[in-house]
């Protein structure tokens, strides 16, 4: 279902294209011979990507998010070019859950909108969004955070989930990242999310008691990152750097990099303790002094970070410090 | 010296998992192998375990750590029934496997296990913290429990808590003679009583329900509820097990701990707070609440039931007296119906009707809990499905889930009315995977938690309620069977049921 609307959409037409098609999908759902239709719905989902993206793969990823954090998705091409257009489709994701005999659907909501339409973004979203449901943004264009349409959009949301590794420089990514927090958006980046495997391995280490009544001696925290990990180092070195300072040790920080392969690694020094962490493949690898151990760490998916993100629809005040701090001390001068 | 782990970020990480080691006696049993290892390998999987993780398994039989590992091995390809096996973190939890032989009766078996334990304490720095989980034969909890307090290692640097599986006890004595001599080497909150029905998401889920929603509380009393009705009910008979079943019963099996934990959690009040004392108070309370039926009351009220042979499908299904090992003339109960009552101020004269049995119709576990009519019937449809009164159904097995019935208009013209249900399915609302409850509960005791443990007041009061069942069952003699293999039982039970008006649903 869906009609193409040249330059302008209406909320209300969209509307009632949800309604017919929910009608539409019951009566399909009961000439099949099942138990007609379940809509769930949890929240409304703005998803904005350019439409160079693989929307295929994006479909995918938005079809395993639904059975847990069923949504409303509003999903935005963003076509660029200063022609003025706009244009919308809607649509259900359905499943089955293994032994039923009753879909369960969500909707989802396409639009596709030019630079020059932009500015009229929002006040085609907000009526669609669902009464009483969190708005959550996604925006999986670097290029848009810098628009000032973004911002209409984002005061929409009860929270805006973006990932400053895709950001082109990573260097000032931290900075408008943070310029955002400063803002009042309740933020979500991926590259906080993707340390949450390694920031608890790392605090299961700490678990053993040997272990943290050595926590005062660590002196030296030690970071090095390559290619678009400079935020995920900053972050990593401000988080550990807070949680020494909340049990009343002061560590030196040093965070280096280089141009070159995607990497992390993180060393926490002092006498009696040695504390690293670092990936390769697959595999996280853990040394405590001579104990040395590896877990099973995939390369987290966007469909797993975002899972994750959904999961935390308020404050995280950890991340929230860790920003600010990751901030601070990237930028000195600021 | 730092005492808190600053680095603990509890909106995202997952629960904080203390180094340990899990003591299992009874290695080779069938529960280790179905259930207990597959649910720690799963744990593992899921990054659940610290890195210095150790199992160590007990037996008669004699095997190397190497042996006990491949078995185990074989236990876990075989057993974990959504878990990908993946060879790394096997390999990495099978380090941490080791294997002690001996006879539980013989002193020597746990002078080795203390120097087993000394040795993992060294080698991956568990701290000193063991939790002894106790598979085996109900009749050995207490000699292990004495074996360790003998050999000390009942008590250590670090905590140690002791598991024990169902029964507990088989009557109200003996249920209190095994908890004193289990308090002779470990105190009651180191004593965690394994009740794998309140590890299920959904009995978990109740306590969500009711004190996490503002809307149902008000309800959940007798100006409103009209009773309730707690199914437990298998397809399946005695599966070769005839000859322990013989000597259990349903009504000691499923009703003295499962059903009535359930109905405690069902109709408890608020807790204070979600801590395992306070959750654990207001269970207890409810179970002591509960009232004690005189003989005369038990016969009008209860409902023991056998099954006889019938033929199921096409196939010829046995009864009762006719599996292995069952006595031909056997009085055992397959079947148990109550009526209980709380007398309380909440639930004063609502009856809660239990039932349990096996080769019924098919598997299920519900709770459903019947709401009063509406008082008048303006819409003229006096007895049809417009009256139909609300319910309200919390599935707990196969799916789990939570359904509302209501009464709706019918689409067109005129004013007829049909129930329809609304429903929350628990699997496929959160399309994440549930853990087992064994998962649950063991990392529950890892962890120190023992909301979801059945506490020994629970226990006593469990027993007393059932005990004067069992009495007056023992001492009547019946007209064994009395329902036919894939039925809902005897017809003494509906009749139980029409005395008050009611009808058992058919889930």
């Amino acid at each position: 279902m869906g009609a193409a609307i040249g330059a302008t959409v209406a909320p209300d037409h969209i509307l009632k294209e949800l309604a017919d098609l929910w009608v539409s999908l019951g009566k399909q759902g009961e000439a099949e011979g099942g138990a007609g239709v379940l809509r769930a719905c949890s929240m409304t989902l703005v998803v904005l990507a350019e439409e160079s993206e693989d929307f295929s793969g994006l479909g995918e990823t938005m079809a395993a998010l639904m059975p847990e954090h069923p949504a409303r998705t509003i999903l935005i091409r963003l076509r660029g070019g200063e022609e003025r257009t706009l244009s919308e489709r809607v649509y259900s994701q359905c499943w089955m859950p293994f032994g039923q005999r009753r879909q369960i659907c969500c909707e989802q909501i396409e639009i596709t909108a030019s630079d020059a339409a932009l500015a009229d973004l929002a006040s085609v979203v907000l009526p669609l969004a669902v009464p009483d449901l969190p708005v959550i943004v996604w925006c999986r264009s670097a290029r848009l955070v810098d628009m000032p349409e973004f911002h209409a959009i984002a005061a929409m949301a009860r929270k805006v989930v973006l990932d400053s590794a895709q950001m082109p420089d990573g260097h000032s990514a931290l900075r408008r990242v943070a310029d955002l927090a400063r803002r009042g958006v309740l933020l979500g980046d991926f590259s906080w999310t993707r340390l949450t495997r390694w920031r608890e391995m790392l605090a299961q280490v700490f678990e053993n008691r040997r272990n943290l009544a050595l926590l005062d001696h660590i002196s030296k925290v030690r970071v090095s990152f390559g290619g678009a990990y400079e935020v995920l180092a900053w972050y990593l070195g401000a988080w550990v750097l807070n949680a020494l300072a909340d049990a009343g040790v002061h560590a030196e920080l040093s965070v280096t990099g280089t141009t070159g392969g995607r990497y992390l690694r993180v060393k926490l020094e002092g006498e009696g303790l040695k504390v690293e962490l670092a990936r390769s493949d697959d595999r996280l690898a853990i040394a405590v002094n001579d104990l040395s151990n590896v877990t099973n760490l995939p390369q987290p998916t966007d469909y797993l970070l975002m899972r994750e993100e959904l999961g935390i629809v308020r404050n995280d005040p950890v991340f929230d410090r860790t920003l600010a701090s990751a901030a601070r001390l990237a930028y000195p001068t600021d | 010296m730092p005492t808190e782990n600053p680095f603990q970020d509890p909106l995202r990480f997952e629960r904080r998992v203390p180094e340990c080691v899990v003591v299992i006696f009874g290695a080779n049993g069938d529960l280790t192998k179905r259930k207990l290892l597959p649910a720690l390998y799963r744990l593992a999987y899921d990054r659940r375990l610290s890195a210095g993780f150790a199992v160590v398994g007990i037996s008669r039989t004699p095997l190397s750590d190497e042996a006990f590992r491949e078995k185990m091995l074989e236990a876990v390809k075989q057993f974990s029934e959504d878990t990908k096996f993946d060879e790394d973190v096997w390999n990495a939890f099978a380090g941490g496997l080791h294997y002690v032989a001996g006879d539980i009766g013989d002193p020597a078996l746990y002078q080795e296990l203390a120097t087993k334990l000394a040795e993992i304490e060294g080698s991956r720095h568990t701290g000193g913290n063991v939790l002894f989980y106790l598979s085996t034969q109900p009749s050995q909890y207490a000699p292990i429990a004495l074996g360790l307090g003998k050999a000390g290692i009942g008590k250590g640097n670090g905590w140690r808590r002791l598991v024990v599986e169902k029964p507990f006890g088989h009557n109200l004595e003996s249920a209190r003679e095994l908890s004193d001599r289990l308090h002779e080497v470990f105190n009651e909150s180191d004593v965690y009583r394994i009740d794998h029905y309140l590890g299920k998401e959904t009995v978990q889920n109740i306590l969500a329900f009711r004190f996490g929603n503002g809307i149902f509380e008000p309800l959940w009393n007798r100006r409103y509820v009209n009773h309730v009705q707690i199914t437990a009910a298998e397809s399946i008979g005695v599966e070769g097990r005839g000859a322990y079943y013989q000597e259990a019963g349903a009504l000691a099996d499923m009703i003295q701990n499962h059903l009535l934990q359930v109905m405690a959690t069902i109709a408890m009040e608020p807790s204070a707070s979600f801590r395992a004392t306070s959750v654990r108070d207001e269970r207890s309370k409810l179970l002591r609440s509960i009232r004690a039926m005189k003989p005369d009351e038990i016969r009008e009220n209860t409902v023991p039931g056998q099954y006889g042979p019938a033929r199921i499908g096409g196939q010829e299904v046995p009864g009762f007296r006719q599996e292995q090992g069952v006595n031909p003339e056997s009085q055992t109960d397959t079947y148990a119906a109550v009526t209980f009552f709380v007398e309380n101020w909440r639930w004063a004269g609502v009856p809660f009707y239990v039932r349990t049995g096996k080769r019924l119709p098919k598997r299920v576990t519900e709770i459903a809990i019947q709401f009063n009519k509406a008082p008048l019937a303006i819409f003229g449809d006096t007895d049809g499905d417009g009256t139909a009164p609300n319910l309200l159904i919390v599935r707990i097995q196969p799916e789990e889930g939570i359904s509302l019935k209501f009464v709706s208009k019918t689409p067109g013209s005129g004013m007829k009315l049909r129930p329809v249900s609304m429903d929350f399915n628990y699997g496929s609302s959160f399309g994440e995977r549930s853990p087992s409850a064994y998962e649950t509960l063991l990392l529950d005791a890892i962890i120190g938690d023992a909301t979801l443990y059945t506490r020994q007041d629970m226990v006593e009061a469990s027993w007393t309620v059932v005990e004067p069942i069992q009495n007056v069952w023992k001492e009547t003699k019946y007209e064994f069977p009395n329902y036919a293999a894939g039925t809902w039982g005897p017809a003494a039970a509906d009749e139980m049921l029409a005395r008050r008006g009611h009808v058992w649903r058919k889930p």
